[in-house]
């Protein structure tokens, strides 16, 4: 880690919390209901309880989620369960109102 | 003996059930002799019916050597049943109608559910109660099972060793990044997941145990009837009311509703309910212009239910719910006081909801009945007075000599003021995504005998009104102009998030998520009390599941 240094905000962040022995901290937020707890970058808060960290907008790498199956609870997952939910969607910055929600209404 | 012959008779048709469940041609014999009684006709058909889906729509797949493979090797709610069958749909396109979906959960879970006391530790989740903590039973439960979902999910199942080691396999086959989420990058995940998981998961939750055996065998009492109900519905306040649930057919009821929240506030409603496992109710009802869906439990005697109803399209808005039969042999059985908070030196109208009241009504000391207002089915109401030195504190209420669970509490001025939630959570929508609003109560508090707020002593009186307001938690949030963009505070606490999709407006193009601190400003005589609370205005979620 020596050798890597912080270039961006986010990585300025996350050098800040490690050096002031912030992290190993657990986040009261990181355990509502609903809401995932892994932290790389976060889905609804980030790894210090907030927003700054996230991929913002996250439109602009939504795809970037789904196709991996990174958030499998909260969003798509392209790799199995829903595959094709992006077809004639290329755009998710352009198209995100047409994707469709994933678990049927009763 | 009628015991007897009526347990003989069940394990017959379990075993005819298990039967026909294995070999499809089998199925009309066996339930030809099981029809042979009469009075069990009608559920025998609808078990038939569900059997010859269940073998239509599964067995293509879990059929093995005439058994029905992994589906009969676990218990789980309705809804885990439901995402069970859904999930079906979507991995390997198992096309079912609602009713069929509906026919198949219900089977399922009547005959592989969970006892009362097997899900009473998560009603929250199931009833989707909003902003709630998730709970796991250590660090590591909570690593390996809860950092997708909520470990509930989890604790509402039932399973053996083997079955759960099953599961850890499906989620690296079906959910492969499960190993980054699980912290495979930092130690061998997997070999927890298979060799050390399955076993503490079989110990904590076991697929057989005696609490279901005993439930599974037990006769339940049909919810038909006349109910007394109460709750509170955060933003609108307390309300009373009853409930007439006929049936509709094994299992089914048509309901009716009236819930009076206060002067000119009555609404009424028709619907429906389902009853599964012997007392999980589902309902669906329309109450006054609302589209609701009901969550209850029947308690395992029937004598009461409890839980919570919220908004079709928005499961965060909902009221608690609880019920007392209104049966002949009750008396005094009390369900709600409302206002349950009473000022020094005041008189204040009291509505007592509950079954048979009798006029004869206790209130503690220093509170004092000047007059009768009226009785009703279900309620009575009483003007009290409450004396200029009443002490300050929590009284039970005795009605008909008969001690309740129900309490008021005698208070001169508020000590404090909460905000509850105290962290909440709300979802920016869009296109196929409803928002997910957040909803905020400012409860009044009493210091206690310590005189020190925020202790074990403290007196919770209950919600009061407030005006509401949003201001930045932090200072990235204030540099962000969170407040401005998030959305805003309607009247009565709840928190409307803003539009979805990129904002322009803001730097980088952001979404209008947000940073916000909740202040609810409580005015009490001459004095101003703020409370505070923390909300995230977070992304939508697209997978909305009714176990999150």
């Amino acid at each position: 880690m020596k050798r890597l240094r912080a270039l961006n905000h986010k990585a300025q962040l996350l050098e800040h919390a490690v050096q002031e022995g912030h992290g190993e901290e657990v986040q009261l937020m990181s355990s509502v209901v609903g809401c995932t707890t892994t932290f790389d970058p976060g889905w609804e808060i980030d790894a210090f309880g907030g927003l700054a960290s996230l991929c913002q907008p996250m439109e602009a790498d939504l795809y970037g989620c789904t196709d991996p199956c990174w958030w499998p609870a909260q969003l798509a997952d392209g790799l199995n369960s829903a595959r094709d939910w992006t077809d004639g969607k290329n755009s998710a910055l352009r198209d995100w109102r047409e994707l469709q929600t994933l678990f049927p209404g009763d | 003996m009628k015991a007897q012959m009526s347990e003989a008779f069940r394990e017959g048709v379990r075993d005819g059930i298990r039967d026909a469940m294995q070999c499809g041609a089998r199925i009309a014999g066996v339930l030809a002799v099981a029809m042979g009684m009469a009075g069990a006709a009608h559920a025998a058909n609808g078990d038939a019916a569900a059997q010859r889906l269940i073998e239509a729509k599964c067995g293509a797949c879990h059929l093995d050597n005439g058994k029905l493979t992994r589906i009969s090797e676990m218990r789980k709610s309705p809804e885990g049943w439901d995402m069970t069958v859904v999930r079906m749909g979507i991995w390997h396109k198992v096309e079912l109608t609602p009713g069929e979906r509906q026919t198949i959960v219900k089977y399922l879970a009547d005959r592989q559910g969970l006892a009362p006391s097997e899900s009473a530790p998560y009603r929250p989740l199931t009833e989707r109660r909003p902003n709630m903590q998730d709970t796991a039973p250590d660090e590591e439960m909570a690593q390996m099972c809860g950092r997708c979902h909520s470990y509930g999910r989890v604790a509402l199942q039932r399973r053996d060793e083997g079955e759960w080691r099953k599961l850890m396999h499906t989620h690296l086959g079906q959910f492969p990044s499960a190993e980054y989420s699980a912290m495979g990058r930092d130690r061998n995940w997997w070999e927890i997941a298979r060799d050390q998981l399955p076993a503490r998961l079989a110990a904590l939750y076991p697929k057989d145990t005696p609490a279901w055996r005993e439930w599974r065998s037990a006769k339940h009492r049909p919810a038909t009837g006349s109910w007394v109900v109460a709750g509170e519905r955060p933003g609108w306040g307390a309300y009373t009311g009853t409930m007439k649930a006929r049936a509709a057919g094994p299992d089914r009821y048509e309901v009716s509703y009236e819930l009076r929240f206060g002067p000119g506030n009555t609404v009424r409603g028709q619907g429906d309910a389902i009853v599964y496992t012997g007392y999980e109710w589902r309902g669906s009802a329309k109450l006054g212009n609302e589209d609701t869906r009901s969550i209850f439990a029947l308690s395992p005697d029937g004598s009461r239910m409890s839980g919570r109803w919220f908004l079709k399209g928005a499961d965060e808005i909902g009221a608690r719910f609880e019920a007392v039969r209104a049966d002949d042999a009750v008396k005094n059985e009390l369900v709600a006081v409302t206002p349950r908070m009473l000022r020094n030196g005041a008189t204040t109208d009291v509505t007592l909801a509950g079954v048979a009241l009798d006029a004869k009504v206790d209130l503690g000391p220093g509170i004092e009945v000047v007059e009768w207002l009226g009785k009703s089915p279900g309620e009575l109401k009483v003007r009290v007075r409450v004396a200029v030195d009443a002490p300050e504190g929590v009284r039970k209420v005795v009605v008909g000599g008969r001690e309740s669970a129900q309490t008021v509490a005698v208070f001169r001025r508020f000590d404090t003021v909460r905000v509850e939630p105290a962290f909440a959570v709300a979802r920016l929508g869009g296109g196929t995504v409803a928002p997910m609003s957040a909803q905020f109560d400012a409860i009044a508090f009493l210091n206690g005998a310590d005189g020190k707020p925020g202790t074990d002593d403290d007196i919770r009186l209950g919600s009061v009104p407030a005006t509401w307001s949003t201001e930045p938690f932090d200072d990235r949030a204030r540099h962000d102009e969170d407040a401005r963009y998030a959305g805003h505070m309607a009247p009565h606490g709840q928190f409307v998030p803003s539009f979805g999709g990129p904002n322009p407006l803001r730097r980088g193009g952001i979404n209008n998520v947000g940073n916000l601190s909740v202040i609810a400003t409580v005015a009490d005589g001459d004095q101003t009390l703020n409370g505070k609370g923390q909300l995230m205005v977070v992304a939508q979620r697209w997978n909305p599941t009714p176990l999150r």
